[in-house]
């Protein structure tokens, strides 16, 4: 099994900058779990694919976009916050800049007819990404009524009641986490 | 369109916005889409609502994670004070809304083993899942008001979002087609 090859030393800050600058160039076409874990665990052998498992499972968890908290899961296990910096300046530096290069493009030509004739079209085929994402999840939960029920209350509460996200999430998300907390089990 | 304030006003709400909303991204950061849209369109008319849905589709198809969006939406609000303001708003932004995920998702990297068996680790995993599951509903439905007015429009978001979830191809490809279809002027606002 490739797990058992030894690792690398730790990887310095310029490294871990370095490192996810190369993550983020390779996965333009997307695909960027997938690449990181081809850069970080099986090129640069910074860590074993086990504990980059746990760092997906650890990214997708907690706030923060997935791919960027992936940065600072790898960027915290060899500097700490430092690394943790380092590592999502790697990842962000390229598509950020080009993304900023876009938008000014952007605000600057938006008014044009043609260029808003041609958004139009691309931001309809957008919302429609922006609609899959709940579907997209739903057959994790189809099985759980209590699942179902806790998010068919999260909508109604913003959909129907217009009531704020913060408000919300800091209502449902302890009621949610008391509805499945562990009973019974084996505590100390 | 409001008075806009001063570009300095203006960068300091864009900053103290995006880092109260930090650590409400679950699910990746697409929950907080719907927050994104009140706040700049309807609150802080940093944007228009055309002007946020050209932003959204231009986050999703520029290469990198969509949530960089919110460098976009800084660009937007700066921009009324010409593109340096634009800049420097848009970096702040982005810094600003992952400052505080990045500090306690660096706590999480150090600690997560350890709380392996813990009932808090349990309910966290397993309950944060649904109400992120409702959330990303409304926000589905948000983005679709915002983006498309008209029926053939409609019709577009549907068919995408539908090959999405039945298809492996990527959202790029739609996009373009789409896109060529809104140059043509076969699909309209």
């Amino acid at each position: 099994m490739t797990q058992q090859q030894e690792l690398a030393r730790p990887p310095s800050r310029k490294a871990l900058f370095g490192g996810m600058l190369q993550v983020a160039l390779s996965s333009f076409g997307g695909g960027m779990s997938a690449w990181s874990q081809r850069i970080v665990v099986e090129q640069r052998r910074w860590m074993s694919n086990e504990s980059f498992i746990t760092g997906l499972t650890v990214a997708r968890l907690f706030p923060g976009p997935n791919q960027i908290n992936m940065a600072v899961y790898i960027g915290a296990q060899f500097q700490m916050l430092a690394g943790a910096i380092a590592a999502v300046s790697g990842i962000l530096l390229v598509p950020f800049s080009l993304l900023m290069l876009i938008g000014m493009v952007y605000f600057q030509f938006h008014a044009v007819p043609a260029v808003d004739r041609v958004l139009t079209g691309v931001v309809a085929a957008a919302a429609g990404l922006a609609l899959s994402m709940g579907f997209k999840i739903l057959d994790v939960y189809w099985r759980d009524p209590l699942a179902l029920l806790l998010a068919a209350i999260t909508f109604v509460a913003l959909e129907v009641f217009h009531i704020h996200l913060i408000p919300v999430v800091l209502c449902l998300g302890p009621v949610a986490m008391l509805s499945y907390w562990p009973r019974g089990g084996k505590r100390g | 369109m409001a008075d806009p304030g001063t570009g300095l006003e203006t960068l300091l709400q864009v900053i103290v916005t995006f880092l109260r909303l930090s650590l409400f991204s679950l699910g990746g950061g697409n929950t907080l889409l719907a927050e994104y849209h009140h706040l700049s369109v309807d609150k802080y008319h940093w944007i228009t609502n055309t002007q946020f849905a050209d932003i959204y589709a231009l986050a999703e198809a520029a290469p990198g994670p969509s949530s960089m969006i919110v460098g976009l939406l800084g660009l937007g609000a700066g921009w009324h004070h010409g593109p340096l303001w634009g800049l420097v708003s848009g970096v702040s932004a982005e810094v600003a809304i992952l400052l505080p995920s990045t500090v306690v998702m660096v706590m999480a990297a150090l600690s997560w083993n350890r709380l392996k068996d813990a009932p808090v680790r349990v309910a966290f995993e397993k309950g944060l899942g649904p109400v992120t599951l409702g959330i990303l509903f409304s926000v589905g439905l948000t983005v679709l008001r915002t983006a498309d007015h008209h029926w053939l429009a409609y019709v577009v978001s549907a068919v995408v979002c539908a090959l999405m979830l039945f298809t492996r191809i990527s959202p790029l490809y739609f996009m373009l087609v789409a896109g060529v279809l809104g140059g043509l002027g076969l699909i309209q606002r």
